[in-house]
């Protein structure tokens, strides 16, 4: 049925979330924001949607957009685009009243035009402003003051010049692809990806932003997965020779990320950092899981992508939405047994935080189980550190619901609601989909295959893996 | 009905069970006391019905054994996770015990937790336990075990911390997690060198090795690190050796869990797994040896820690690694069906001890107006054989359960913690610990009433 159809659905749906920014802006004062942000991006969502069938459902593996030819979405962004809209939406259904105010929701359209920019570009030019996009509603403080905004924003702009300078090495040396790239543009690239991922030793700012100020639009930042993105599409074009040994140094760097982080959460007591050290370190496992060189490591790094993108979003939205019931959560000095007052809250927060560090039955597990067996035959000694690390999240995450959730409810936490029905049903979504998602892997790994094939076939050593 | 069918109301019914259930009350709707106890007893009722024709079933079978395949869980390229299941002697009073103790448990909890706030998450937790237990007990392949260990832990853990506003249980309920993910460690770990070595990690495969493993081109530290895993890793699920700390601690959950986890049925995955790995385990003497030491230290420290413990479901709870510790013994001995046995009888009577322990006043008061108020306290002897001096000694020993918590405390957390504060200091952060805590943030003076519009 798509591929009669050739509509713009990149250019409209990249039009429709730029529209939607400039009319949830302060000076148009909307009555109802949210529901004008949600419209634009359901809008957004179905154009991306249909873009992807297209892609699945032909043999071509691009899918060139008819009005801007410099956007194009293929087998490997296709779906995680998708994935990235949906999550936008349920953080925009899940944010609080007082988060949705003023400029914060153009701020989360900007945020989402500059990802999808950087998801679907086919020209390095609309890749870097994509990445600069991304960086807009920080610098300019869209989502109010903030203790880490200098922070933040000086990670982020150091990380967008970092991938300017890369793209004016590469329009330098006159070459046209990365098949070609030079040792000092591939230097900047991944310095873009180490700043942008928050990959240690550089994994202090990204912490420090889930410390303090606005969550839900941190959690769109981090859940964008840009540094992921640049390098799966560096993994699945023809890279020289030493540029793998390169990115083969970088997913040890991952690894030692996801244990160094794994291990600082067991000594961290608030909420928002343990959270985030949690999120990091799993979400270091993609990187890990996407230069394992082998088809069970990339998949298993794709599929958690997902896990990654869904499930903490679960979790930060939970943690917002208690932070504006109970003041005691931003740094509680005992545990809180919020679970008495809010049981769905706890159950949505515990599901996915099982998710994420892979409890059997939801799409976690599967990922997790393919990550690990792709990154053991990559590099066995590393891949035991990869358990271990996600043994400690585990403990980190229950050591973190036990805080919030279990003890004695404190005596100035009189009357808060539990999940409302704004909440419970965007949560129950979320959970729905990683427990489908691990009950029947097939349909996900099924979505993702055309893209681990792409990568599968420049992998240098791809035929002894399996 | 064939087979597949039955064996599909046994694993398939307390998983959808969880889900209704489960989404329902995500949603918004909750079930009442009646429809949730009516539930459990139908659907333990047909899975005990379908157990009955699957294990007749089996008795006719010329091979004694039933292969189940459900197809795969999921393809990639060469790599399979198959959905293959086995029925056989070894599975057959293993899925019998949980299918039975669990609807009994199931029952009992009906009336016993009438009107706690917590009835729907028992009994959600019930079936997804027994949903994980059979998954482990069915499973013809490591792999299929670890999703079913894996449920078995994270329900375990939830239950210990079911009364939630007391805080000894929820401190212990994350002690007791993270022993479990240490020891699960090794189970992940021998997973993975089990396909990187073998080829497979389904017992199938394990016999073959174990018959010609110079054929198969296993090297001998292969078939000594891979049963040492292994006897580790059951070792973590049955509270022995290095991981016997936890059992006591689990005792905070209500006692119907505690009947049905600590007594009958989670803690005896262990020496499931090692009979199933018992053929791997016999090639590596260290391993046997292991395995032995294992099973006799623990036995003989819990029977000590038994005996000077003052509450009556910490004292079963000691007994209990007592007689898993004797069990791991008669598997490292090689008497299989002595340790089958031996796990059918414990696990029945340990379940009801510990489901009669709230009334084990009562039980006792009768008991000793039975005996002609002529009943003497058990271990008598102990006094005349052992001298004065020692006996001092080793009640303040097992006082201490045996400075196991503070090995453990030494050796592995604070060194574990001391590494963390030194990557803390290596980190590179620009204000790193340095916000201030805002004035007022955690006044406990100021009543928290949060209101719906700013939400």
């Amino acid at each position: 049925m798509f591929s009669d159809l050739s509509l713009p659905f990149l250019s409209s749906g990249l039009l429709l979330l730029i529209a939607g920014a400039i009319a949830c802006a302060p000076r148009f004062q909307l009555r109802s924001p949210r529901r004008i942000a949600l419209g634009f991006l359901g809008l957004a969502l179905l154009l991306f949607l249909a873009a992807f069938l297209k892609i699945q459902s032909q043999d071509e593996k691009i899918y060139l957009d008819p009005l801007l030819p410099w956007l194009e979405t293929d087998t490997v962004d296709g779906l995680p685009l998708v994935v990235f809209t949906l999550v936008a939406i349920i953080s925009v259904c899940l944010a609080p009243r007082r988060d949705v105010r003023g400029s914060s929701l153009s701020g989360i359209l900007l945020l989402v035009t500059g990802t999808t920019l950087v998801y679907t570009s086919a020209h390095w030019v609309t890749l870097n402003l994509g990445w600069w996009l991304t960086c807009v509603p920080f610098v300019t403080g869209m989502f109010g003051p903030s203790e880490d905004r200098k922070h933040t924003s000086i990670a982020l702009v150091a990380s967008a010049l970092m991938l300017t300078i890369a793209t004016a090495l590469l329009h330098a040396s006159q070459v046209a692809s990365l098949s070609t790239i030079s040792r000092g543009s591939l230097v900047f690239f991944l310095l873009a990806v180490v700043m942008r991922k928050g990959l240690f030793p550089l994994h202090s700012w990204t912490l420090r932003a889930f410390e303090s100020g606005p969550l839900l639009p941190k959690s769109l930042l981090f859940n964008s997965h840009l540094g992921a993105m640049l390098v799966a599409r560096a993994e699945s074009s023809h890279l020289p020779d030493f540029a793998h040994q390169v990115l083969y140094g970088l997913s040890l760097l991952a690894l030692v990320t996801a244990l160094i982080t794994s291990l600082r959460g067991l000594t961290e007591k608030k909420p928002r950092r343990l959270m985030g050290l949690v999120c990091i370190s799993q979400a270091s496992f993609i990187l890990s899981g996407l230069l394992a060189s082998n088809s069970a490591g990339i998949m298993g790094g794709m599929l958690h992508w997902m896990v990654v993108a869904l499930a903490s979003t679960g979790l930060i939205a939970v943690v917002r939405i208690l932070e504006v019931r109970v003041i005691d959560v931003a740094d509680p000095t005992a545990h809180l047994g919020l679970a008495v007052r809010a049981p769905r809250l706890a159950t949505f927060f515990l599901l996915s935080g099982l998710a994420l560090v892979g409890l059997p039955g939801t799409l976690g597990y599967c990922a997790e189980d393919l990550l690990f067996h792709g990154v053991q035959d990559h590099h066995p000694v590393m891949g035991v550190f990869l358990l271990i690390a996600t043994a400690l999240n585990a403990i980190n995450l229950m050591r973190l619901y036990s805080v919030l959730f279990l003890g004695v409810l404190p005596k100035n936490v009189i009357e808060i609601p539990d999940a409302l029905p704004r909440e419970r049903w965007p949560l129950t979504l979320v959970v729905m989909i990683l427990i489908a998602g691990g009950l029947f892997p097939s349909l996900p790994i099924s979505l993702r295959n055309k893209a681990v094939k792409t990568f599968h076939l420049s992998a240098p050593d791809s035929s002894h893996h399996e | 009905m064939n087979a597949t069918a039955l064996f599909f109301v046994i694993l398939g019914l307390p998983l959808a069970t969880f889900l209704l259930l489960g989404i329902s009350w995500m949603l918004g709707f909750s079930a009442g006391e009646k429809c949730i106890g009516r539930t459990i007893k139908t659907i333990y009722s047909l899975m005990f019905l379908a157990f009955l024709a699957l294990s007749w079933m089996l008795y006719q079978d010329a091979d004694h054994s039933i292969e189940i395949h459900l197809g795969q869980w999921f393809v990639l390229d060469h790599y399979e996770y198959p959905m293959a299941f086995q029925w056989d002697a070894v599975t057959m009073p293993f899925a019998g015990l949980t299918i039975i103790l669990s609807g009994i448990v199931g029952s009992f909890s009906i009336t016993y937790l009438h009107r706690d706030p917590g009835f729907l998450r028992f009994f959600l937790l019930l079936v997804l336990f027994s949903f994980g237990a059979l998954l482990v007990f069915t499973a013809s392949s490591l792999d299929l075990l670890i999703a079913g260990w894996e449920l078995v832990g994270i329900t375990s853990v939830m239950l210990i911390s079911f009364f939630q506003y007391r805080p000894e249980p929820v401190r212990n309920a994350l002690r007791v997690f993270a022993t479990y993910r240490v020891a699960d460690l090794f189970i992940l770990v021998s997973v993975f060198l089990a396909h990187q070595w073998f080829g497979a990690a389904d017992w199938a495969r394990f016999r073959e090795i174990a018959l010609d493993a110079g054929v198969a081109g296993v090297s001998p530290a292969m078939m000594t690190i891979f049963p040492i895993l292994i006897v580790f890793a059951a070792s973590g699920k049955s509270a022995q050796g290095p991981f016997c700390g936890w059992l006591a601690r689990a005792m905070e959950g209500p006692t119907p869990s505690s009947a049905i986890f600590y007594g009958a049925i989670s803690v005896h995955a262990g020496p499931y797994l090692l009979l199933r790995a018992e053929p791997l385990i016999r090639q590596s003497p260290l391993a046997t040896g292991l395995l032995c030491f294992i099973g006799l230290t623990t036995a003989v420290l819990n029977t000590m820690m038994q005996r000077s413990s003052s509450d009556a479901k910490t004292s079963l709870a000691y007994a209990s690694q007592t007689q898993l510790g004797i069990i791991f013994v008669e598997i490292s001995l090689g008497w299989h069906t002595l340790a089958l046995i031996h796990v059918m009888g414990h696990a029945i009577v340990r379940a009801m001890q510990f489901l009669r322990s709230p009334s084990m006043l009562s039980d006792y008061h009768r008991l000793h107006s039975g005996a002609g108020g002529e009943l003497r306290a058990t271990g008598a002897h102990y006094d005349r054989i052992v001298p004065d001096r020692w006996q001092r000694i080793l009640y303040c020993f097992t006082l201490f359960r045996g400075f196991h918590d503070a090995l453990w405390d030494r050796l592995l957390i604070r060194p574990m913690f001391l590494i963390v504060r030194l990557v803390e200091k290596i980190e590179l952060s620009p204000s790193k610990n340095k916000t201030p805590r805002r004035a007022g943030t955690s006044s406990p003076e100021l009543p928290v009433r949060a209101k719906r519009e700013t939400i």
